[in-house]
Protein backbone atom coordinates (compact mmCIF):
# COMPACT_ATOMS: atom_id res chain seq x y z
CA UNK A 1 0.00 0.00 0.00
CA UNK A 2 1.55 3.44 -0.58
CA UNK A 3 2.44 6.16 1.68
CA UNK A 4 -0.66 7.99 2.51
CA UNK A 5 0.76 10.33 4.85
CA UNK A 6 2.25 13.31 2.18
CA UNK A 7 -1.24 13.22 0.74
CA UNK A 8 -2.96 13.61 4.23
CA UNK A 9 -0.92 16.77 4.98
CA UNK A 10 -1.03 18.37 1.93
CA UNK A 11 -5.30 17.94 2.74
CA UNK A 12 -4.80 19.17 6.10
CA UNK A 13 -2.62 21.96 4.68
CA UNK A 14 -5.22 22.94 2.63
CA UNK A 15 -7.80 22.78 5.09
CA UNK A 16 -6.01 25.73 7.60
CA UNK A 17 -5.73 27.69 4.19
CA UNK A 18 -9.25 27.33 3.48
CA UNK A 19 -9.85 28.33 7.10
CA UNK A 20 -7.97 31.38 6.33
CA UNK A 21 -9.42 32.36 3.58
CA UNK A 22 -13.30 31.87 5.11
CA UNK A 23 -12.40 34.29 8.05
CA UNK A 24 -11.06 36.98 5.64
CA UNK A 25 -14.35 38.72 5.22
CA UNK A 26 -14.53 38.70 9.37
CA UNK A 27 -10.89 40.47 9.38
CA UNK A 28 -12.04 43.21 6.47
CA UNK A 29 -15.43 43.76 8.58
CA UNK A 30 -13.32 44.29 11.76
CA UNK A 31 -11.31 46.84 9.82
CA UNK A 32 -13.86 48.48 8.72
CA UNK A 33 -15.32 48.93 12.35
CA UNK A 34 -11.98 50.46 13.28
CA UNK A 35 -11.61 52.64 10.49
CA UNK A 36 -15.47 53.47 11.21
CA UNK A 37 -14.44 54.66 14.95
CA UNK A 38 -11.74 56.63 13.82
CA UNK A 39 -13.93 58.32 10.92
CA UNK A 40 -16.77 58.88 13.89
CA UNK A 41 -14.37 60.89 15.65
CA UNK A 42 -13.52 63.18 12.48
CA UNK A 43 -10.01 61.74 12.04
CA UNK A 44 -8.98 64.03 15.43
CA UNK A 45 -5.79 61.85 16.19
CA UNK A 46 -4.34 62.75 12.52
CA UNK A 47 -2.60 65.61 12.71
CA UNK A 48 -4.46 68.76 10.49
CA UNK A 49 -3.56 69.17 6.76
CA UNK A 50 -1.86 71.78 6.03
CA UNK A 51 -3.09 74.61 3.89
CA UNK A 52 -0.96 74.09 1.06
CA UNK A 53 -2.29 70.79 0.74
CA UNK A 54 -5.56 71.89 1.18
CA UNK A 55 -5.29 74.46 -1.67
CA UNK A 56 -3.40 71.44 -3.73
CA UNK A 57 -5.96 69.33 -3.30
CA UNK A 58 -8.76 71.41 -4.32
CA UNK A 59 -12.22 71.94 -2.88
CA UNK A 60 -14.25 68.44 -1.97
CA UNK A 61 -17.11 67.60 -4.02
CA UNK A 62 -20.43 68.72 -2.81
CA UNK A 63 -22.19 66.41 -0.43
CA UNK A 64 -25.29 66.07 -2.26
CA UNK A 65 -23.37 64.34 -5.64
CA UNK A 66 -21.24 62.21 -2.85
CA UNK A 67 -24.95 61.11 -1.30
CA UNK A 68 -25.68 59.77 -4.88
CA UNK A 69 -23.12 58.17 -5.49
CA UNK A 70 -23.13 56.44 -2.46
CA UNK A 71 -26.92 55.13 -3.14
CA UNK A 72 -25.67 54.17 -6.51
CA UNK A 73 -22.49 52.00 -4.76
CA UNK A 74 -24.45 50.68 -1.92
CA UNK A 75 -27.35 49.29 -4.64
CA UNK A 76 -24.95 48.07 -7.00
CA UNK A 77 -22.85 46.68 -4.16
CA UNK A 78 -25.53 44.57 -2.79
CA UNK A 79 -27.25 43.46 -6.16
CA UNK A 80 -23.67 42.09 -6.79
CA UNK A 81 -22.73 40.25 -3.78
CA UNK A 82 -26.22 38.38 -4.34
CA UNK A 83 -25.89 37.58 -7.71
CA UNK A 84 -22.29 36.54 -7.11
CA UNK A 85 -24.04 34.23 -4.22
CA UNK A 86 -26.42 32.78 -6.64
CA UNK A 87 -23.75 31.98 -8.79
CA UNK A 88 -21.19 29.26 -8.25
CA UNK A 89 -18.08 31.45 -8.87
CA UNK A 90 -15.92 31.55 -6.03
CA UNK A 91 -16.75 35.14 -4.06
CA UNK A 92 -14.16 38.14 -4.61
CA UNK A 93 -12.44 39.96 -1.74
CA UNK A 94 -13.91 42.30 0.42
CA UNK A 95 -10.89 44.44 0.04
CA UNK A 96 -12.09 46.54 -2.78
CA UNK A 97 -15.62 47.35 -0.77
CA UNK A 98 -13.61 48.46 2.51
CA UNK A 99 -11.36 51.00 -0.38
CA UNK A 100 -14.37 51.77 -1.95
CA UNK A 101 -16.12 53.24 1.72
CA UNK A 102 -12.98 54.32 3.14
CA UNK A 103 -12.92 56.57 -0.62
CA UNK A 104 -16.61 57.58 0.93
CA UNK A 105 -15.12 58.63 4.23
CA UNK A 106 -12.47 60.61 2.87
CA UNK A 107 -14.84 62.55 0.55
CA UNK A 108 -17.07 63.37 3.45
CA UNK A 109 -14.43 64.39 5.65
CA UNK A 110 -12.75 66.72 2.72
CA UNK A 111 -16.24 67.90 2.15
CA UNK A 112 -16.69 68.59 5.37
CA UNK A 113 -20.35 65.77 5.34
CA UNK A 114 -18.62 63.36 7.34
CA UNK A 115 -20.65 64.31 10.89
CA UNK A 116 -24.04 64.22 9.08
CA UNK A 117 -23.54 61.01 6.91
CA UNK A 118 -21.36 58.59 9.23
CA UNK A 119 -24.42 56.37 10.09
CA UNK A 120 -25.33 56.42 6.61
CA UNK A 121 -21.62 55.08 5.10
CA UNK A 122 -21.53 52.79 8.36
CA UNK A 123 -24.68 51.16 8.02
CA UNK A 124 -24.52 50.56 3.89
CA UNK A 125 -20.48 49.38 4.81
CA UNK A 126 -22.07 46.87 7.31
CA UNK A 127 -24.55 45.69 5.26
CA UNK A 128 -22.31 44.77 2.15
CA UNK A 129 -19.18 43.69 3.94
CA UNK A 130 -21.62 41.48 6.28
CA UNK A 131 -22.99 39.88 2.73
CA UNK A 132 -19.88 39.76 0.61
CA UNK A 133 -18.48 37.86 4.51
CA UNK A 134 -20.99 35.39 4.72
CA UNK A 135 -20.83 34.77 1.07
CA UNK A 136 -16.91 34.19 1.80
CA UNK A 137 -17.86 32.23 4.95
CA UNK A 138 -20.19 29.95 3.11
CA UNK A 139 -18.51 29.18 -0.11
CA UNK A 140 -15.35 28.16 1.83
CA UNK A 141 -16.98 26.14 4.63
CA UNK A 142 -18.48 24.05 1.40
CA UNK A 143 -14.90 23.41 0.20
CA UNK A 144 -13.20 22.76 3.72
CA UNK A 145 -16.01 19.97 4.05
CA UNK A 146 -15.44 18.50 1.14
CA UNK A 147 -11.34 18.36 2.21
CA UNK A 148 -12.43 17.24 5.61
CA UNK A 149 -14.71 14.34 3.76
CA UNK A 150 -11.31 13.32 1.70
CA UNK A 151 -9.23 13.46 5.51
CA UNK A 152 -12.18 11.14 6.74
CA UNK A 153 -11.30 9.06 3.84
CA UNK A 154 -7.81 9.01 4.18
CA UNK A 155 -7.93 8.41 7.89
CA UNK A 156 -10.01 5.16 7.30
CA UNK A 157 -7.39 3.77 4.81
CA UNK A 158 -4.79 4.54 7.49
CA UNK A 159 -6.61 2.08 9.87
CA UNK A 160 -7.39 -0.38 7.35
CA UNK B 1 -27.15 27.34 12.61
CA UNK B 2 -26.73 29.12 9.46
CA UNK B 3 -26.02 25.88 7.66
CA UNK B 4 -29.36 24.69 6.38
CA UNK B 5 -31.07 25.43 3.60
CA UNK B 6 -33.82 27.96 4.85
CA UNK B 7 -30.86 29.40 6.74
CA UNK B 8 -29.45 30.51 3.33
CA UNK B 9 -32.17 31.23 2.27
CA UNK B 10 -33.11 34.16 4.40
CA UNK B 11 -30.41 35.25 6.05
CA UNK B 12 -28.67 37.35 2.40
CA UNK B 13 -32.52 38.72 2.21
CA UNK B 14 -32.16 39.88 5.83
CA UNK B 15 -29.25 41.30 5.71
CA UNK B 16 -29.40 43.23 2.72
CA UNK B 17 -32.89 44.48 2.92
CA UNK B 18 -32.41 45.41 6.92
CA UNK B 19 -29.17 47.31 5.47
CA UNK B 20 -30.72 49.24 2.26
CA UNK B 21 -33.76 50.40 4.45
CA UNK B 22 -31.66 51.62 7.22
CA UNK B 23 -28.93 53.31 5.06
CA UNK B 24 -32.02 54.66 3.12
CA UNK B 25 -33.87 55.78 5.76
CA UNK B 26 -30.72 57.48 7.37
CA UNK B 27 -29.35 59.34 4.50
CA UNK B 28 -33.52 60.73 4.10
CA UNK B 29 -32.96 61.72 7.09
CA UNK B 30 -30.00 63.85 6.50
CA UNK B 31 -31.13 65.01 3.44
CA UNK B 32 -34.36 66.52 5.15
CA UNK B 33 -32.47 67.71 8.14
CA UNK B 34 -30.21 69.84 5.54
CA UNK B 35 -33.24 71.19 3.97
CA UNK B 36 -34.95 71.96 6.77
CA UNK B 37 -31.81 73.74 8.63
CA UNK B 38 -31.61 75.47 4.82
CA UNK B 39 -35.02 76.39 5.19
CA UNK B 40 -34.55 77.53 9.24
CA UNK B 41 -31.66 79.39 7.42
CA UNK B 42 -33.47 81.30 4.60
CA UNK B 43 -36.47 82.02 7.19
CA UNK B 44 -33.62 83.79 9.84
CA UNK B 45 -32.17 86.21 6.90
CA UNK B 46 -35.50 87.54 5.78
CA UNK B 47 -36.44 88.05 9.61
CA UNK B 48 -33.00 89.58 9.67
CA UNK B 49 -33.35 91.62 6.92
CA UNK B 50 -36.93 93.09 7.84
CA UNK B 51 -35.06 94.02 10.93
CA UNK B 52 -32.17 95.64 9.34
CA UNK B 53 -34.61 97.48 7.08
CA UNK B 54 -37.16 98.35 9.42
CA UNK B 55 -34.27 99.81 11.85
CA UNK B 56 -33.03 101.88 8.74
CA UNK B 57 -35.12 104.99 9.41
CA UNK B 58 -34.05 105.36 12.80
CA UNK B 59 -30.35 104.53 12.24
CA UNK B 60 -30.49 107.65 10.17
CA UNK B 61 -31.95 109.77 11.93
CA UNK B 62 -29.82 108.67 14.79
CA UNK B 63 -32.68 107.94 16.88
CA UNK B 64 -31.41 105.01 19.94
CA UNK B 65 -34.28 105.39 21.71
CA UNK B 66 -36.49 103.52 18.73
CA UNK B 67 -33.44 101.64 18.18
CA UNK B 68 -33.54 100.33 21.67
CA UNK B 69 -37.55 99.46 21.84
CA UNK B 70 -37.11 97.93 18.15
CA UNK B 71 -34.37 95.55 19.75
CA UNK B 72 -35.84 95.10 22.68
CA UNK B 73 -39.23 93.80 21.07
CA UNK B 74 -37.75 92.16 18.72
CA UNK B 75 -36.48 90.47 21.48
CA UNK B 76 -39.04 89.24 23.49
CA UNK B 77 -40.72 87.19 20.88
CA UNK B 78 -40.85 83.50 21.77
CA UNK B 79 -39.06 81.95 18.82
CA UNK B 80 -35.83 84.28 19.39
CA UNK B 81 -33.06 83.91 21.19
CA UNK B 82 -30.50 86.15 20.81
CA UNK B 83 -30.68 89.76 19.00
CA UNK B 84 -27.71 92.68 18.97
CA UNK B 85 -26.50 94.92 17.38
CA UNK B 86 -22.78 96.00 17.10
CA UNK B 87 -21.26 99.29 15.82
CA UNK B 88 -18.34 98.84 13.29
CA UNK B 89 -15.72 98.27 16.11
CA UNK B 90 -17.85 95.35 17.03
CA UNK B 91 -19.36 96.78 20.03
CA UNK B 92 -23.22 95.61 21.59
CA UNK B 93 -24.91 98.92 21.15
CA UNK B 94 -28.16 97.53 21.44
CA UNK B 95 -29.31 93.73 22.55
CA UNK B 96 -32.45 91.63 23.89
CA UNK B 97 -30.64 91.42 26.68
CA UNK B 98 -29.71 94.61 28.20
CA UNK B 99 -27.28 93.44 30.83
CA UNK B 100 -24.87 93.33 27.64
CA UNK B 101 -24.95 96.75 26.59
CA UNK B 102 -24.07 97.77 30.45
CA UNK B 103 -21.36 95.13 30.47
CA UNK B 104 -20.08 97.34 26.93
CA UNK B 105 -19.59 93.37 25.51
CA UNK B 106 -17.81 93.29 22.44
CA UNK B 107 -17.45 90.44 19.83
CA UNK B 108 -14.32 89.30 21.29
CA UNK B 109 -16.09 87.72 24.28
CA UNK B 110 -19.11 86.34 22.11
CA UNK B 111 -18.34 83.07 19.36
CA UNK B 112 -15.61 82.58 17.06
CA UNK B 113 -17.83 82.78 14.04
CA UNK B 114 -18.57 85.94 14.81
CA UNK B 115 -15.25 86.89 15.69
CA UNK B 116 -13.81 85.88 12.57
CA UNK B 117 -16.54 88.11 10.56
CA UNK B 118 -16.71 91.28 12.23
CA UNK B 119 -13.03 91.54 12.73
CA UNK B 120 -11.62 94.72 11.32
CA UNK B 121 -9.56 94.19 7.76
CA UNK B 122 -11.30 90.57 7.42
CA UNK B 123 -11.86 89.50 4.15
CA UNK B 124 -15.43 89.09 3.85
CA UNK B 125 -16.38 91.14 6.09
CA UNK B 126 -19.48 92.78 4.44
CA UNK B 127 -20.49 89.30 3.91
CA UNK B 128 -23.68 87.36 6.04
CA UNK B 129 -22.09 84.51 8.68
CA UNK B 130 -24.11 81.82 9.66
CA UNK B 131 -23.73 79.27 12.89
CA UNK B 132 -25.73 76.23 12.26
CA UNK B 133 -23.98 74.02 14.45
CA UNK B 134 -26.08 71.32 16.35
CA UNK B 135 -24.60 72.21 19.62
CA UNK B 136 -24.84 75.55 20.25
CA UNK B 137 -28.36 75.18 20.40
CA UNK B 138 -29.47 77.95 18.00
CA UNK B 139 -29.42 78.57 14.49
CA UNK B 140 -27.57 82.40 14.44
CA UNK B 141 -26.71 84.96 11.66
CA UNK B 142 -24.55 87.85 11.76
CA UNK B 143 -25.70 89.97 8.95
CA UNK B 144 -23.65 93.41 8.05
CA UNK B 145 -25.34 96.68 7.82
CA UNK B 146 -23.53 98.04 4.80
CA UNK B 147 -22.97 101.54 4.19
CA UNK B 148 -25.13 103.23 1.64
CA UNK B 149 -25.37 106.85 -0.31
CA UNK B 150 -28.12 107.43 1.90
CA UNK B 151 -26.27 106.89 5.15
CA UNK B 152 -23.27 108.76 4.12
CA UNK B 153 -24.91 111.86 3.06
CA UNK B 154 -27.26 111.51 5.83
CA UNK B 155 -27.37 115.07 8.16
CA UNK B 156 -26.12 113.03 11.05
CA UNK B 157 -23.03 112.80 9.06
CA UNK B 158 -22.04 110.17 11.53
CA UNK B 159 -20.22 108.01 8.60
CA UNK B 160 -17.86 108.51 6.55
CA UNK B 161 -18.31 107.25 2.73
CA UNK B 162 -15.03 105.17 2.86
CA UNK B 163 -16.71 102.76 5.80
CA UNK B 164 -17.89 99.96 4.12
CA UNK B 165 -19.69 97.95 7.04
CA UNK B 166 -21.53 100.36 9.62
CA UNK B 167 -22.78 97.66 12.32
CA UNK B 168 -23.89 94.38 12.72
CA UNK B 169 -27.19 92.41 13.76
CA UNK B 170 -26.14 89.19 15.14
CA UNK B 171 -29.72 86.86 15.63
CA UNK B 172 -30.53 84.22 16.26
CA UNK B 173 -33.38 81.35 17.05
CA UNK B 174 -34.10 78.39 19.20
CA UNK B 175 -33.44 74.85 17.57
CA UNK B 176 -35.94 73.87 19.61
CA UNK B 177 -38.45 73.94 17.02
CA UNK B 178 -36.63 72.42 14.50
CA UNK B 179 -35.33 69.40 17.05
CA UNK B 180 -38.44 68.34 17.49
CA UNK B 181 -39.77 67.76 14.13
CA UNK B 182 -36.84 66.19 13.15
CA UNK B 183 -37.41 63.97 16.00
CA UNK B 184 -41.24 63.41 15.32
CA UNK B 185 -39.92 62.41 11.89
CA UNK B 186 -37.20 60.82 12.67
CA UNK B 187 -39.43 58.19 15.78
CA UNK B 188 -41.90 57.81 12.36
CA UNK B 189 -38.92 56.57 9.72
CA UNK B 190 -38.51 54.04 12.71
CA UNK B 191 -41.58 52.60 12.98
CA UNK B 192 -41.93 52.60 9.30
CA UNK B 193 -38.86 51.12 8.75
CA UNK B 194 -39.39 48.25 11.20
CA UNK B 195 -43.08 47.91 9.42
CA UNK B 196 -40.80 47.54 6.00
CA UNK B 197 -38.51 45.25 7.76
CA UNK B 198 -41.00 43.37 9.18
CA UNK B 199 -43.57 42.80 6.12
CA UNK B 200 -40.43 41.99 3.95
CA UNK B 201 -39.04 39.60 5.51
CA UNK B 202 -42.44 37.88 6.78
CA UNK B 203 -43.35 37.80 3.38
CA UNK B 204 -39.97 36.59 1.76
CA UNK B 205 -39.60 34.36 4.39
CA UNK B 206 -43.43 33.54 3.88
CA UNK B 207 -43.34 32.75 0.09
CA UNK B 208 -40.24 30.67 0.67
CA UNK B 209 -41.40 28.01 3.09
CA UNK B 210 -45.09 27.92 0.92
CA UNK B 211 -43.60 27.29 -2.44
CA UNK B 212 -40.13 25.75 -1.54
CA UNK B 213 -39.21 24.67 1.83
CA UNK B 214 -42.99 22.85 2.71
CA UNK B 215 -42.63 21.08 -0.45
CA UNK B 216 -38.95 19.94 0.23
CA UNK B 217 -39.88 19.07 3.50
CA UNK B 218 -42.88 16.63 1.90
CA UNK B 219 -40.67 15.09 -0.38
CA UNK B 220 -38.27 14.38 1.74
CA UNK B 221 -41.08 13.26 4.51
CA UNK B 222 -42.45 11.22 1.36
CA UNK B 223 -38.38 9.97 0.85
CA UNK B 224 -38.30 8.87 4.76
CA UNK B 225 -41.17 6.68 4.21
CA UNK B 226 -40.62 5.42 1.06
CA UNK B 227 -37.46 3.91 2.43
CA UNK B 228 -39.62 2.47 5.02
CA UNK B 229 -41.50 0.26 3.02
CA UNK B 230 -44.30 2.68 2.37
CA UNK B 231 -45.73 1.97 -0.85
CA UNK B 232 -46.40 4.79 -3.67
CA UNK B 233 -50.22 5.08 -3.47
CA UNK B 234 -49.90 5.11 0.79
CA UNK B 235 -47.59 8.42 0.28
CA UNK B 236 -48.78 12.02 0.90
CA UNK B 237 -50.44 13.77 -1.67
CA UNK B 238 -47.73 15.49 -4.24
CA UNK B 239 -48.34 19.20 -4.47
CA UNK B 240 -46.18 19.31 -7.80
CA UNK B 241 -44.68 22.63 -6.67
CA UNK B 242 -41.01 20.60 -7.23
CA UNK B 243 -42.34 19.79 -11.44
CA UNK B 244 -41.17 16.81 -12.40
CA UNK B 245 -38.47 16.10 -9.33
CA UNK B 246 -41.58 15.15 -7.68
CA UNK B 247 -43.27 13.14 -10.34
CA UNK B 248 -39.80 11.32 -10.97
CA UNK B 249 -39.70 10.53 -7.16
CA UNK B 250 -42.97 9.14 -7.47
CA UNK B 251 -42.54 6.79 -10.73
CA UNK B 252 -39.21 4.96 -9.05
CA UNK B 253 -41.09 4.15 -5.63
CA UNK B 254 -43.90 3.03 -7.95
CA UNK B 255 -41.06 1.10 -9.92
CA UNK B 256 -39.62 -0.38 -6.99
CA UNK B 257 -43.18 -1.39 -5.63
CA UNK B 258 -43.77 -2.93 -9.25
CA UNK B 259 -40.60 -4.85 -8.62
CA UNK B 260 -41.59 -6.10 -5.47
CA UNK B 261 -44.61 -6.88 -6.56
CA UNK B 262 -43.13 -8.87 -9.48
CA UNK B 263 -40.57 -10.33 -7.12
CA UNK B 264 -43.00 -11.92 -4.65
CA UNK B 265 -45.58 -13.07 -7.45
CA UNK B 266 -42.34 -14.77 -8.95
CA UNK B 267 -41.50 -16.48 -5.79
CA UNK B 268 -44.55 -17.69 -4.93
CA UNK B 269 -44.93 -19.06 -8.11
CA UNK B 270 -41.76 -20.69 -7.90
CA UNK B 271 -43.04 -21.78 -4.47
CA UNK B 272 -46.21 -23.19 -5.95
CA UNK B 273 -44.05 -25.13 -8.46
CA UNK B 274 -41.61 -26.73 -6.07
CA UNK B 275 -44.69 -27.05 -3.61
CA UNK B 276 -46.60 -28.80 -6.51
CA UNK B 277 -43.71 -30.68 -7.76
CA UNK B 278 -43.10 -32.24 -4.55
CA UNK B 279 -46.39 -33.61 -4.18
CA UNK B 280 -46.71 -34.85 -7.28
CA UNK B 281 -42.84 -37.05 -6.35
CA UNK B 282 -44.50 -37.72 -2.84
CA UNK B 283 -48.12 -39.19 -4.53
CA UNK B 284 -45.67 -41.25 -6.98
CA UNK B 285 -43.71 -42.43 -3.92
CA UNK B 286 -46.31 -43.60 -2.02
CA UNK B 287 -47.91 -45.65 -5.14
CA UNK B 288 -44.92 -47.18 -5.76
CA UNK B 289 -44.72 -47.95 -2.03
CA UNK B 290 -48.70 -49.39 -2.11
CA UNK B 291 -48.12 -51.39 -5.40
CA UNK B 292 -45.10 -52.94 -4.00
CA UNK B 293 -46.27 -53.23 -0.34
CA UNK B 294 -48.54 -57.62 0.31
CA UNK B 295 -51.84 -57.42 -0.89
CA UNK B 296 -54.40 -58.55 2.28
CA UNK B 297 -56.68 -61.03 2.09
CA UNK B 298 -59.75 -59.91 0.08
CA UNK B 299 -57.59 -56.81 -0.87
CA UNK B 300 -56.75 -55.58 -4.66
CA UNK B 301 -53.29 -55.18 -4.69
CA UNK B 302 -53.80 -53.17 -8.01
CA UNK B 303 -56.34 -50.26 -6.27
Amino acid sequence: MPNIEPLRRQVQAKIRKLELRASSGLWILTLFTALSLAAYREFDFLPPLSDELRSALGAGPPVDYINWALVLYGFSAIIIVLTQMTGSKPPGTALSHFGYLSAFYAFYYFSNGLADNFWAIFTIGMTILSLQSYHIWNHYREQIRGEEEILAELDKLLED
Amino acid sequence: MFDNLIARAIVPIAIAVTGFVVFGCILLYSLIQSDMTDEAVLHLDSFAETIVKSTRYAMMKDDRESLRNIVENVGTLTEIEQIRLFDQNGQVRFSGNPREVEAETDYQALEAWMRQGMTTGQEGRALTQHNIDKRAGVIAVSMPILNEPKCSTAACHFHGEEEQVLGFLNLGISRDPLEKTLALLRSRMIIFSIMVLFLTISGVAALLRLNLFLPILRLTFSAAQAVHGVAAKDLPKADNKLGTLEKDFRLLVEQRDQAWQDQKTASFLLKKAEHGSLRDTTDRENAEHRAAAPAGPGENPQT
